[in-house]
């Protein structure tokens, strides 16, 4: 699915993941997080291989890959995101409801804490994950697609969020597929399409050679992102 | 002195009887708590595919021993349906076969393999193998005081180990990426569910037999989702669903002679599931239905 990749994100900021659909995003990101073999290749954090380090990463996996009927509340969500520290047949106490309370304030859910998942909406669902990677206290955070089918006002505090986090000297690993917003977010991106196209500083990325490498024959989207990234350009 | 009329029948009931509705109580309540997990996890087939598969182990005990002897009998069905279960793992890695056709045939096959060997074993008259069949459809009049004492503990177990991990079953169940992610092993934590969910299929032999004994797994777990949103209520309300499932079943086939318990367990968690189905509040039919107007 995914072949020459050699990335390395070596600076806090906001790094986004592009490519089209079925380009190996996810792939890439599940291969990191080894729920998903490598045939080949290393993927190391820190310079250590994941297992050794996962205590330091927060993962906000794609909203579809669970049952939102399942009967547990937002807040019994957002724990799960203590529970990798706690370990073994530890409760969690205290300190890890506060934590957990903190972290659905920061994505604005306090107020639905004591709900069932399933009666949020997609971007609600989206900001619990969210607040659940907040409850990891990580040093790293890699999100899977976290903008797919959510409302504007959810898209706006997700992405306050991780601005906070960069602003705070955290890396977080966006999986993107929306061109038009990525120019506008993210310091640095990958350009995907089942190899590297290119990766570093949006700007010098996201140009329309390199975009017509990844999404050959997708044109209309291509003029879409001209335009955003010539805007970007005469803003900043 | 003779006793007012009314309470002869109360007194007829003998100590081993209210032994036997003791632990057949017990084991429902366990089999309803471990269901859950079956359930959350999507999972409600397996344990069925493990309980078909029982009865190879069932007869198999009993040729190699001679005896019918409950623990021997039930640790031979626990080897099978876990051979079954290895089965249906292997199936689905090595031949590509989906979830839903893999249990089936593990199930069709396990099942016909028991009955073949059971129907042997009666056809050639083995001195004790009569009552071999019994574990087809489940038959709680013969137990032991011994042998409801020893379901008691198994269930007591399984519970307890469940309540002690309700954390990492939970987390496991409603998001396995995650749990890998952050360090779980959640391959090892599934495998003990699912064992869990064996452990108490076997447990419920007796009551319910090879056929019906998912019943007792899947129906209370499912009907004590209806009524609430949260994983220990749902625990909790399934086993006692569970126990007035499993009891209904025992006091009925004591009462009438000669019926099969399982069917009537069938029966009333049955009944327990329609009408959670239709009046529990919220997720009911009827709550829906005037929400809707």
């Amino acid at each position: 699915m995914l072949w020459n990749v050699d990335l390395t994100i070596d600076e806090p900021g906001l790094f986004g993941i592009i490519g089209p659909n079925g380009a190996g995003k996810s792939t890439l990101l599940k291969a990191a997080l080894g729920l998903i073999p490598l045939t080949g290749g290393t993927i190391t954090f820190f310079g250590r291989p994941f297992a050794e380090v996962r205590g330091r990463i927060g993962y906000v996996p794609q909203r579809e890959t669970v049952d939102w009927d399942f009967p547990v509340s937002v807040s019994d969500v957002v724990l799960m995101g203590t529970y990798g520290r706690l370990g073994w047949f530890r409760r969690p106490g205290r300190r890890e409801r506060d934590l957990a309370g903190e972290s659905l304030a920061r994505v604005g859910l306090a107020d639905v804490a004591g709900r069932q998942i399933g009666k949020l909406s997609g971007g609600q669902q989206q900001r619990v994950f969210l607040a659940r990677a907040l409850a990891q206290q990580a040093d790293v955070y890699v999100l899977d697609e976290p903008m797919a089918g959510v409302d504007a006002r959810s898209q706006e505090l997700i992405f306050g969020v991780l601005s906070e986090l960069r602003d705070a000297g955290r890396l977080v690993v966006v999986v993107h597929h929306d061109l038009r917003t990525a120019a506008q977010w993210f310091d640095r991106v990958a350009l995907i399409d089942m190899r590297l196209v290119a990766a570093g500083p949006t700007a010098t990325v996201l140009t329309p050679e390199n975009l017509e490498r990844t999404y050959a024959g997708r044109l209309d989207l291509l003029d879409e992102l001209g335009r955003a990234v010539e805007e970007r350009g005469r803003t900043s | 002195m003779t006793a007012p009329i009314g309470i002869e029948p109360l007194l007829a009931i003998s100590h081993n009887t209210l032994v036997v509705a003791c632990g057949v109580a017990a084991v429902g309540f366990a089999a309803g708590v471990v269901g859950c997990f079956g359930v959350l996890r999507k999972r409600a087939l397996v344990g069925d595919a493990a309980a078909h598969a029982t009865l190879v182990g069932v007869a198999l005990a009993f040729l190699a021993t001679g005896r019918r002897d409950l623990p021997v009998l039930l640790v031979g069905g626990f080897i099978s349906g876990l051979v079954a279960l290895g089965v249906l793992v292997l199936l689905k890695r090595c031949s590509r076969t989906r979830d839903d056709a893999a249990t089936a045939i593990v199930l069709s096959v396990s099942f016909g393999l028991g009955i073949t060997l059971v129907s042997g074993i009666t056809a050639r008259g083995i001195p004790g193998g009569a009552g071999l069949e019994q574990f087809l459809l489940g038959h709680t009049a013969a137990l032991t005081t011994a042998d409801a004492m020893l379901l008691a503990a198994v269930s007591a177990a399984a519970v307890l180990l469940l309540v002690l991990s309700l954390k990492e079953a939970t987390l496991v169940a409603f998001d396995s990426s995650f749990a890998a992610a952050t360090g779980w092993p959640v391959v090892l934590i599934d495998y003990c569910l699912v064992m869990l969910v064996a452990v108490m299929v076997v447990a419920g032999l007796p009551a319910a037999g090879a056929v019906l004994v998912t019943a007792l797994v899947v129906i209370p777990p499912v009907a004590a989702r209806q009524w609430t949103d949260r994983v220990p209520t749902m625990l909790l309300l399934s086993g006692v669903f569970g126990v007035v499932s499993a009891l209904c079943g025992v006091a009925v086939s004591a009462v009438v002679p000669r019926l099969a318990t399982g069917p009537l367990v069938v029966l009333a968690a049955a009944f327990i599931f329609a009408v959670s189905f239709v009046v529990a509040p919220d997720r009911g039919w009827w709550a829906r239905h005037r929400r809707e107007r």
